[in-house]
């Protein structure tokens, strides 16, 4: 086995635990989950079956983890050594064809956590050094700055202070002892910056104390997306050390799918601690402040609205009621697309994949099926995108399709509706 | 000893010892890989949704099932067919009452049991064929994919073959196949049976833990 | 469409529900098994038969038990003269010629592969596809070819086992065959029905016969050489498919009374279905091997419809170009020469409806 198939094998093993032991022992090769797939749906090329993508560490593990894999050693009947050649044959499959979405998980007779999987499988790739292009370049980035964009805290100064202006309240950058810290996502300090004056004015109003840290403005987890785990674990414990050195006692997710997995669900497994403050979405608080009455609900938008669901928030993150019942607060027309909920489509650009330029045309065929979902629904003014990547990827498909539709997001849309004081 | 008595007695206990054996240590191990300890606060309980993960996953949704229906109906005609020839077939009440447990429980008429077995047919046969005429299911099958449904197809077959129960050679050749397939057991995928309580039950605990909706 | 589709199938299956019900309307009679049995010395061991076992009538017949010997409605017959034309017919014609049928058929089917060898691709392979079949169809046709090759195989072993196999094998090995033929035959029979039905309602839009169905007839199909407009199913195709329906109720509703003959008291209707039945499933037999003929070895490119759901562009344009065109839009180019189907082939709703 060469050196660079070596690494990434022992990478695998290293990562498979009796879940994903139990995953790779129990899958039937039913071939359910390739209906579940986006890019399978959107290609009908069989080498996007879920499952499939996960063969090579399924192989690894027959053939050096596996319960009487030894006895099968003896009668050869393990599977062949997984080689480089594979490795690189499957790097598109993991990196580009799928956005870890967990989708595939609701029609697997077997409950097959693939999104999971994948995400521990990439950990070989890039101790293989196997990795597409685009991700590189972003993780360079966020190796230099902390964000995948290079966003800087220059960039986020001037920004903050273009909201101050436009809403006419202050936002205070470090403010030890604040309840609550926030961290934005790299697209939404350079494409939707609303969300910080939207904060401003939901938090103002709700009475919520809360700040930004100089030290760790970024949300987005390019070591979670990548696979790189020695990165993730930086970017988590960069956060962990503002949140502490500032005392606060939340820190808030941002509109950003990703994002919330990786500090809420992996983050204290990175850091190998619990956290000192609790981690809460954007959209839990929102939903906890109105229940409370703090920030009730005024006029609402008029607009016909759908809601694209976030796979990282409701899917895989378990926030399925509160942007329906925020956004019922806001909406007078609001209407689901089919299959609503947590067996929403992805929009395809997910999981480090619209950092990716080598998979560009297959986001964009994926994205087609999100888009026809939509039409589907009839004239619609708008979709509620709670997720600031889905965002951009909605945004760049709609000008790829030439589709006429707006992109909101979910707290921009709260603060607008606001009831005013 | 004649045939029939070999693969009925020695043989039949060895296969069904290796068969006993090997998956319980096979399930065992799974559960030894073990996992980190989950430091991420969790907002429900991991247990209910190992639980409701076993449960949820025998269920199809409807969006998906759409286009699946041909798979869901094979697969559940299949295994309650199986199960009810495996379970309440008289022959196999006597072979267990005889052999292993000493008593018995209410068997099929014959016509339950005709109707069962072509259940278990149907499905078979129709899972089985989509694994040939889909392209995905081309890609994704192996050898153990084909050997698993043609060694059960063949122990069922062989079993409805001797239903005249008039003919020892028919019954050993049944009760051969069922000590290949007892044998073949554990070191296949035919292990799903044991295993797949393992992988519903950690996704479902894993959501469980996450406050997830199933 | 979907509609006429769900009338055919319902029409289907009525036919077939009234004919045997109403051949045996008059003679529902309790089962012939069920007869006043002691049931209190029972012989060896329960069993899938209940206490009917037949290997326990034996046993019972030999020990000179009484009551046993006439089980109900033909009671009081001791010889039906029919019953020794009917043994004539049966073993001077049909087992006599059945199994020269089939064999003339491989022959046949040798030498035509001989002789004309492989259907090739004119053009070879195009490597696009159109889609052909949807996965629904293809699992029930090989659903319905499982079965039919297991029916095939164990009808033949009991039709001809005792001229053909006994000798070979000797008596005692052959009633092992045929034992474990009858039990396969009658448990699969009724699957056949499930087959047939489901089959028939996916398969039959498009089978219709039309104007084309007499030119491709005139063109010998192009068979011979030259060149046979088809649509989505050509003449020979057609007249499979309706055979499978025709036949294939014919060997379901004579099936249906052999397999439960306590329906009908009416001996000769039995005498006449047994001849009915191994006829019309020795002509379908014998279709069938041109069928798989032509579908594997003998075409090439005709499998993948089977196998993937998808033919390769120019397998469509070269035997099926009216349903080339139909389905892209596109000439094909049988009728437009050199071009080669650049276009949008994708339309996959458009013939997954088929
Ligand atoms: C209750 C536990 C079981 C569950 C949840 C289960 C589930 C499944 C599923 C989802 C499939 C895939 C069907 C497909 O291939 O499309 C399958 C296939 C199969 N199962 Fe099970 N199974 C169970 C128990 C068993 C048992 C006890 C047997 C033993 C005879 C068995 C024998 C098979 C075979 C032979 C196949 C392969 C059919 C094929 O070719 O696809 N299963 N099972
Ligand atoms: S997680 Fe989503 S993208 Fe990945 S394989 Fe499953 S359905 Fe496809
Ligand atoms: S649906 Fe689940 S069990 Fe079936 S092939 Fe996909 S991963 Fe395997």
């Amino acid at each position: 086995m060469s050196a660079v198939a070596q690494k990434a094998v022992s990478k695998f093993l290293e990562f498979i635990d009796a879940d994903i032991a139990a995953y790779a022992e129990s899958c039937v090769h039913c071939g359910e989950c390739a209906e579940a797939c986006h890019f399978y749906l959107a290609t009908k090329d069989p080498k996007y079956t879920p499952t499939y993508k996960l063969f090579p560490l399924v192989k690894a593990y027959k053939r050096h983890k596996a319960p009487l894999s030894g006895l099968k050693k003896m009668l050869g009947l393990v599977p062949a050594e997984v080689t480089e050649d594979e490795l690189r044959e499957w790097e598109p499959l993991v990196y580009d064809a799928c956005t870890m979405c967990g989708r595939c998980t609701l029609v697997c007779p077997m409950g097959i956590d693939i999104a999971g999987t994948i995400r521990k499988m990439r950990e070989g790739f890039v101790a293989a050094g196997i990795v597409p292009e685009g991700l590189s370049v972003a993780a360079a980035n966020a190796e230099r700055t902390g964000s995948p964009m290079g966003v800087t805290l220059k960039a986020l100064s001037a920004q903050i202070v273009r909201q101050e202006k436009e809403t006419g309240i202050k936002i205070e950058i470090d403010k030890k002892g604040a309840d609550y810290m926030a961290i934005l996502s790299s697209m939404e300090i350079m494409g939707y910056p609303e969300i910080i004056g939207a904060y401003a004015k939901l938090f103002k109003q709700a009475g919520v104390s809360w700040t930004i840290s100089s030290e760790a403005f970024e949300a987005t987890n390019v070591g979670v997306q990548i696979g790189d785990g020695k990165m993730a674990k930086m970017l988590v414990q960069r956060i962990v050390d503002a949140a502490e050195k500032l005392k606060v006692k939340h820190v808030i997710s941002p509109e950003c799918g990703h994002a919330y997995g990786a500090l809420r669900w992996a983050g204290p497994n990175m850091v190998g601690k619990e956290f000192s403050f609790k981690v809460v979405h954007i959209i839990e608080l929102l939903d906890q402040l109105r229940r409370e009455g703090r920030i009730p609900a005024g006029e609402k938008d008029g607009r016909r609205m759908t809601l694209h669901d976030p796979c990282q928030l409701i899917r895989r993150g378990g926030l399925l009621q509160e942007p329906r019942t925020l956004l019922d607060d806001s909406c007078s027309d609001f209407i689901e697309m089919e299959g609503a909920g947590i067996a929403n489509l992805c929009c395809g650009g997910g999981g480090g994949v619209s950092a990716n330029e080598r998979a560009r045309e297959l986001q964009m065929a994926a994205f087609a099926q999100k888009l026809k979902q939509i039409n589907d629904l009839g004239d619609i003014d708008a979709v509620v995108v709670p997720c600031a990547n889905c965002r951009t990827v909605f945004e760049d498909g709609l000008d790829e399709f030439e589709v006429d539709l707006e992109v909101v997001g979910l707290g921009e849309l709260v603060a607008e509706t606001l009831a005013s004081k | 000893m004649s045939f029939l008595q070999i693969v009925e007695g020695p043989l039949f206990y060895i296969a069904a010892a290796i068969f006993l054996i090997g998956a319980i240590w096979r399930v065992i191990g799974i559960i030894k890989i073990g996992h980190k300890r989950d430091l991420a606060p969790p907002k429900g309980s991991g247990k209910v949704g190992f639980v409701a993960g076993n449960l949820r996953h025998f269920l199809p949704r409807k969006i998906f099932a759409k286009r699946t229906w041909v798979h869901i109906i094979a697969g559940y005609s299949f295994h309650f067919g199986l199960f009810a020839l495996l379970l309440f077939a008289a022959p196999h009440i006597d072979f267990a009452r005889d052999r292993i447990l000493g008593f018995d429980w209410p068997a099929l008429p014959r016509w339950g049991f005709i109707i069962a077995a072509q259940f278990a047919f149907a499905g078979l046969i129709m899972l089985w064929v989509r694994r040939f005429s889909d392209p995905v299911m081309r890609l994704i099958s192996d050898w153990d994919d084909h050997i698993g449904s043609w060694l059960t197809f063949l122990v069922m077959l062989t079993g409805c073959l001797a239903l005249q129960e008039s003919h020892n050679a028919l019954k050993a050749i049944h009760m051969l196949f069922v000590d290949v397939w007892l044998i073949y057991f554990p070191f296949s995928r035919l292990m799903h049976a044991g295993t797949f309580f393992l992988s519903r039950g950690y996704t479902g605990a894993t959501y469980g833990r996450k406050g997830m909706t199933l | 469409m979907m509609l006429h589709r769900l009338i055919a199938a319902i029409f289907f299956i009525a036919l077939m529900l009234v004919s045997v019900t109403t051949i045996n309307a008059q003679s529902v009679r309790p089962p012939g098994n069920a007869v006043n049995q002691s049931t209190d010395e029972q012989i060896g061991t329960s069993n899938t038969l209940g206490p009917d076992s037949q290997s326990k009538y034996w046993h019972d017949l030999r020990q000179g038990k009484s009551g046993l010997s006439t089980t109900g409605r033909s009671g009081g017959l001791l010889i039906q003269a029919q019953g020794e034309q009917w043994r004539l017919i049966r073993k001077n014609y049909i087992i006599k010629y059945s199994g020269w049928v089939l064999a003339a058929v491989l022959v046949i089917l040798v030498l035509f592969f001989l002789i004309r060898g492989k259907i090739r691709l004119k053009g070879g392979r195009s490597g696009q596809t159109i889609s052909r079949f949807s996965l629904p169809h293809r699992t029930a046709h090989w659903f319905m070819a499982s079965i039919f090759i297991m029916l095939g195989l164990s009808g033949l072993i009991l039709l001809l086992g005792r001229t053909a196999l006994a000798p070979l094998i000797g008596k005692n090995v052959y009633s092992i065959f045929a034992s474990a033929a009858m039990q396969g035959h009658n448990l699969f029979g009724p699957l056949f029905i499930v087959a047939l039905v489901w089959m028939y309602y996916l398969f039959v839009p498009g089978n219709f016969f039309k104007m084309v169905d007499l030119k491709w007839i005139l063109k010998g199909g192009g068979l011979i050489g030259g060149h046979a407009s088809a649509g989505h199913y050509n003449f020979g195709e057609k007249v499979w498919f309706w055979a499978v329906a025709i036949v294939g109720l014919l060997i379901s509703i004579t099936g249906i009374i052999l397999e439960f003959p306590w329906l009908s008291a009416n001996l000769q209707l039995l005498q006449i279905s047994t001849i009915v039945h191994a006829i019309g499933a020795v002509g379908l037999i014998a279709f069938a091997l041109g069928h798989i003929y032509i579908g594997t070895i003998g075409m090439e490119g005709a499998l993948d419809s089977m196998t993937t759901g998808d033919v390769d562009v120019n397998w469509a344009k070269e035997h099926h170009d009216l349903w080339y065109e139909e389905v892209t839009g596109e000439k094909s180019a049988t009728h437009d020469q050199g071009e080669t189907g650049h276009a949008q082939v994708y339309s996959q709703d458009k013939i997954t409806g088929v």
